[in-house]
């Protein structure tokens, strides 16, 4: 049994959406012009066109159309462009869980780490961020210089993924 | 043996031993099957070659060592215990020759008496190259298997878990815990080594069964519980974090998914060890001879396997336990023709067996056996001090129990002496751990003094240790028993001493005259049971455990064929070798390209970092030893970085891209470490400042244009005026946007293309199709280096090394004067001004080429006084010219050295330049 796709996705603009003054302001802008708010540590939120996952206290990883958001920073933060340096990975099937134990530290096999959930973590020694779309969709953020490896790593190990392990 | 000991009948694998073929049952281990074959002799002992059988049915056998498998799958010193048997399983005896039976190596036995404990430190004297070439025999004639020569064709996997408790070992104590756990709604892991659960239940079913085993294992999968099978708790680390070795295939088997083991790190909130013990031999003369066998593993043989390990078998125990095995021998038809029990009085068990009518001798103990080597022929024993002998074909000896303590040790437990057991028991421990079952109560034992013949009682069977080690050991002045262990050998190698720890103790307790616990206890280290490297290196096992990180362009330099070199975990193109062209006089040609005409190159890798807001100025300030803040927009300088003792760590160029937003560089090597330097900086030292520093690396993909013509092909790839020298624009090439830096680390006019990574692949081209028109050519890192080191620019890792300091590099001037930077106050040691420090030197050959990494010395026999950090050659000119740390070096310009590599068997005559070779006043680089 495999029971996990793994499927690189196109390049995106992706941003390191980051607030040094005035959070609680910025956090009330940051609704008004995108309709959602911005996510706690460990969870991830927005839509179609615009996702946002915390990863730091101060940071968060925006994936979409980010035109909006200059004006809800302002002068207290800073958007910059790191979406060259990532490639984004697409594990979907019931086993993508099982795959991110697999040379990892994380209990993504915890059934609380659910949709809405986000994780920076590493696997295999690479530094990779997650976040979970749904149950059976987990979307990676993989370094570009590591993601080739890495997807051959996870390749490699998904048809073994289910030997030896019985509940 | 002799013959056969279980009915063929329902045999229906095919193995073969030492080239011939077998049959076994399915479930059997190859030690089962051998024994089942009439097979008694399976191998060689370490050092003598004695003869040596099968001494358990675990995995702490120490005698039956094989390799199992083929080519790369070959499995050496794979204990013949801990193996099931497969259809085609290829099995070979070890350290032998030129067979088993006839084994040339014998002859060591008879060199005994002067191969004992400490032999090598008494014999093996004199230089170094004398010991290779002793090293060279000892090998041949002594040692377990050969580790292949060929590749592993399998895969090996790691992986994560966690649980609320993880249980450790499926005897009846182990599956009785999980299923408690597991029903009161915790995660349970419960690991197994063996390939079937229920461990001392499946050679005594007695209280409970099979049935019972397979009712509990679904009880606690039913509640969520996992189980794993040929798993083995191999390591217990801070933390309960517990490392698990699973074979997904036996040794030697090819995999049915590619993976043969996985390695796992199970993350626990309590752990609970039921591991059980380990029956102990007794010492007596010729006790490692085939038919010497625990009494649990007769008894296992007999009920697991159905195999018959003896038919007239002789019993020695100081314990009931091996009244079990008497039994069980006899109900499968062995007669039992005597039953030495050490014990002065009979206790029930005893009892019992005389009543049932077998011969039992009370303060009875084992002296010696005789046999061939393919099996046992006697026995004799002390009766109340009188000698008396049996014909027998196995002993089964029992000499008490030594609970599997190592995981409860690991997690930096502390043990308790249990007199009655005579036996090391679990006491308290700092991490959340407990031990139940057989290992935290062993059965009581009567302690047995040996009254053998000291050098033929063994006791490390792997290592070839007998009594009279020990006894020669403490003659010799070894004291401690972390001395006696090292000095005889005693615990090492696969078995960790699972056999032999307790005898030795015991009878180095006996010399001191002190107890078993005051004689003291060596440390349990992981791994207890061997783990195989490729489990430790995981997935990576092929890559030296390491992933390789691959540029951007990594496509567009892989169809160019380069010679490639790793540079930290990079792969960049050393070299673009034309034709039958070397590395060297590829790298000549592309320095020549760029001194002359025009060269690219790759330079993604180089460490970036995008710093914005309106402290971004300041935040630079105090990260950069140089001044920052007076850059103007559109300009930057070259910049340095301190630890915060004063040391150069890492240098790079700083670049006003925007009003609020700035971008820094940094070396490739040191990029990782910059990275958490900035961070530091950032949220300890100044979070109070509005700044936000990105690490943007891999973000943006760098494409270096250099050479005399580097600006006309910017201009043309521009469609504007390129950049005057320390500048920046933002621009467009072939449609997409670039920043445009103008700095030169060749020496000439250069320029730095940086473009969103994901969108690179068109600007190189655009960018090498310019160049290429232009006459030039791509260059790697080698005339890379050639280019730098003769402009005598530095590297972080070759002349920053983490000892200069700014002073000792002449970037002095270059600090910021305000101050205010990590590492000023650092700086200010008077111990990094005094005089007798290395600085920064350029060293030309006056004969010879330099070696790069030699000793700057001024005659042969001097100590050293500075090294050669690197060197090249001058690349129009001709001659080596090199780079160097020398005492004192500012004021030895002039002074001639020599520069030795006695490792390399290398000199040159040198002579103490200024660094910079070339260009000095910084002319070719300036429009």
């Amino acid at each position: 049994m495999t029971d996990v796709t793994i499927a690189p996705l196109p390049a995106a603009p992706l941003h390191v959406f980051e607030i040094w003054s005035n959070p609680a302001a910025v956090a009330d802008r940051f609704k008004a012009a995108t309709g959602f708010a911005l996510p706690p540590t460990g969870r991830s939120g927005g839509n179609d066109a615009l996702r946002v996952i915390r990863f730091e206290p101060t940071v968060w990883l925006v994936e979409g159309d980010v035109s909006a958001l200059g004006d809800v920073l302002g002068t207290d933060g800073a958007l910059t462009a790191i979406g060259g340096g990532i490639v984004r990975v697409r594990l979907s099937g019931a086993g993508w869980r099982t795959l991110l134990m697999e040379g990892g530290v994380l209990n993504a096999e915890d059934p609380t780490f659910s949709a809405g959930c986000s994780a920076s973590t590493i696997i295999d020694h690479v530094n990779v961020r997650l976040h979970v779309v749904s149950d059976d969709v987990c979307d990676a953020y993989v370094p570009l210089s590591f993601s080739a490896d890495l997807l051959h790593f996870w390749q490699e190990a998904t048809p073994a993924l289910f030997d030896g392990v019985a509940h | 043996m002799s013959g056969p000991m279980r009915d063929p009948k329902g045999a229906t694998i095919s193995f073969t031993f030492d080239g011939k073929t077998y049959q076994a049952r399915a479930g059997d281990t190859l030690a089962a099957a051998l024994l089942a074959n009439g097979i008694g002799l399976v191998g060689r002992s370490f050092k003598y070659h004695r003869p040596r059988g099968i001494m358990t049915a675990g995995i702490e056998e120490p005698n039956a060592l094989v390799t199992v498998g083929d080519g790369g799958r070959a499995e050496p010193n794979t204990r013949a215990t801990d193996v099931f048997v497969y259809d085609g399983l290829i099995a070979r005896s070890q350290n032998r020759w030129p067979n088993l039976s006839f084994d040339v190596g014998a002859v060591f036995s008879l060199a005994a008496p002067m191969l004992g404990a400490g032999f090598y430190y008494k014999t093996f004297f004199g230089s170094a190259k004398r010991w290779m070439f002793y090293e060279y025999f000892i090998r041949k004639a002594a040692g377990l298997g050969n580790a292949p020569t060929k590749a592993d064709p399998d895969k090996f996997s790691q992986r994560a878990a966690f649980c609320d408790v993880l249980v450790v070992g499926a005897g009846p104590a182990g599956l009785q815990a999980a299923l408690e756990q597991a029903e009161a709604g915790k995660r349970v892991i419960l690991v197994e080594q063996d390939a079937i659960l229920g461990a001392s239940l499946i050679r005594d079913p007695q209280k409970l069964d099979a049935a019972w085993v397979a009712a509990t294992a679904t009880r606690i999968r039913a509640a969520g519980g996992r189980i794993l099978t040929r798993t083995t708790a191999s390591g217990y680390w801070e933390h309960d974090l517990v490392t698990l070795t699973q074979r997904l295939a036996e040794p030697g088997e090819a995999p049915s998914s590619g993976v043969t083991q996985r390695l796992w790190h199970v993350r626990a909130g309590q752990v609970i060890l039921a591991t059980g013990s380990i029956e102990r031999p007794m010492a007596f003369a010729h006790n490692d001879r085939p038919g010497v066998m625990l009494s649990q593993a007769a008894r296992t043989y007999v009920r697991r396997f159905g195999v018959l390990p003896g038919k007239r078998v002789v019993i020695a125990t100081n314990n009931d336990d091996a009244y079990m095995t008497a039994q069980a021998l006899k109900e499968a038809g062995a007669e039992i023709v005597a039953i030495l029990d050490a014990r002065p009085e009979f206790s029930d068990a005893a009892s019992g067996a005389v009543s049932a009518g077998l011969p039992v001798w009370a303060n009875a103990v084992p002296s010696s056996v005789t046999g061939a080597r393919h099996c046992l022929s006697g026995v004799t024993a002390l009766i109340d001090g009188q000698s008396k002998s049996w014909k027998a074909d196995l002993i089964a000896v029992s000499g008490g129990f030594t609970p599997v303590v190592h995981l409860h040790m690991q997690a930096g437990g502390t043990l308790d002496w249990n007199e009655a057991a005579q036996a090391f028991v679990p006491a308290a421990s700092r991490q959340n751990v407990s031990t139940i079952g057989g290992a935290a109560n062993p059965d009581p034992v009567f302690p047995v003094t040996p009254v053998s013949n000291p050098k033929k009682s063994f006791i490390d069977f792997q290592n070839d240790v007998s009594l009279a080690d020990v006894d020669l050991a403490w003659a010799e002045g070894y004291r401690s028993v972390e001395h006696l262990k090292r000095y005889t050998t005693l615990g090492m190698a696969t078995d960790q001493g699972k056999l032999s720890n307790m005898a030795a103790l015991g009878r180095l307790a006996e010399k001191q005259g002190v107890s078993i616990p005051e004689a003291g206890l060596t440390t349990f280290r992981p791994p207890y049971t061997p783990v195989s490297m490729g489990a430790i290196a995981g997935a990576g096992a092929k890559n030296a455990g390491a992933h390789v990180r691959r540029l951007a362009l990594y496509d567009v330099h892989a169809a160019k064929n380069p010679i490639g070199q790793p540079l930290g975990y990079w792969f960049r193109p050393r070299a673009y070798p034309q034709g039958q062209e070397t590395l060297a006089q590829a790298a000549l040609r592309e320095a020549k390209a760029v001194r002359t005409g025009v060269g690219m190159t790759d330079v993604s890798t180089l460490a970036k970092f995008e710093v914005s807001g309106p402290d971004a100025a300041a935040f630079l300030d105090i990260i950069c030893a140089t001044t920052v803040s007076k850059l103007a927009v559109g300009r930057g300088r070259y910049t340095f970085m301190l630890r915060e003792d004063g040391i150069v760590f890492d240098d790079g160029t700083v670049w006003r891209l925007d009003e609020n937003r700035y971008l820094l560089t940094s070396s490739t090597g040191g990029a990782d470490r910059m990275a958490t330097h900035i961070s530091y900086v950032r949220q300890y030292l100044c979070p109070q400042l509005k700044v936000s520093a990105v690490n943007v690396q891999e973000h943006y993909a760098g494409i270096a244009i250099a050479g005399p013509k580097a600006k006309p092909v910017m201009d043309a790839l521009m469609k504007a005026d390129a950049p005057r020298h320390m500048s920046t624009v933002p621009s467009d090439i072939a449609g997409v946007p670039v920043i445009v830096l103008a700095a030169s680390y060749s020496g000439e006019r250069a320029f730095e293309v940086y473009v969103e990574a994901s969108k690179a692949a068109s600007v190189w081209a655009a960018c090498e199709a310019e160049v290429t028109a232009q006459g030039g050519c791509l260059y790697g890192l080698e005339a890379m280096e050639f280019l730098r080191i003769e402009k005598g620019h530095l590297v972080v890792g070759g002349e920053v090394d983490g000892r200069m300091t700014p002073m000792d590099l002449a970037l002095d001037k270059m600090l910021n004067k305000a101050g205010g930077y990590v590492g000023a106050t650092g700086l200010s040691r008077p111990a990094l001004s005094e005089p007798g420090r290395r600085q920064l030197v350029g060293l030309e050959a006056i004969s010879g080429d330099i070696p790069e990494g030699a000793m700057l010395i001024t005659q042969k026999g001097a100590s050293p006084e500075g090294h050669v950090s690197a060197a090249a050659f001058r690349i129009l000119e001709g001659g080596s010219v090199a780079l160097g740390q020398l005492k004192d070096g500012f004021s030895r310009h002039g002074e001639e050295l020599i520069a030795s590599s006695p490792t390399r068997g290398q000199e040159a005559r040198v002579r103490v330049v200024h660094p910079h070779f070339y260009d000095t006043a910084g002319e070719r680089y300036r429009d």
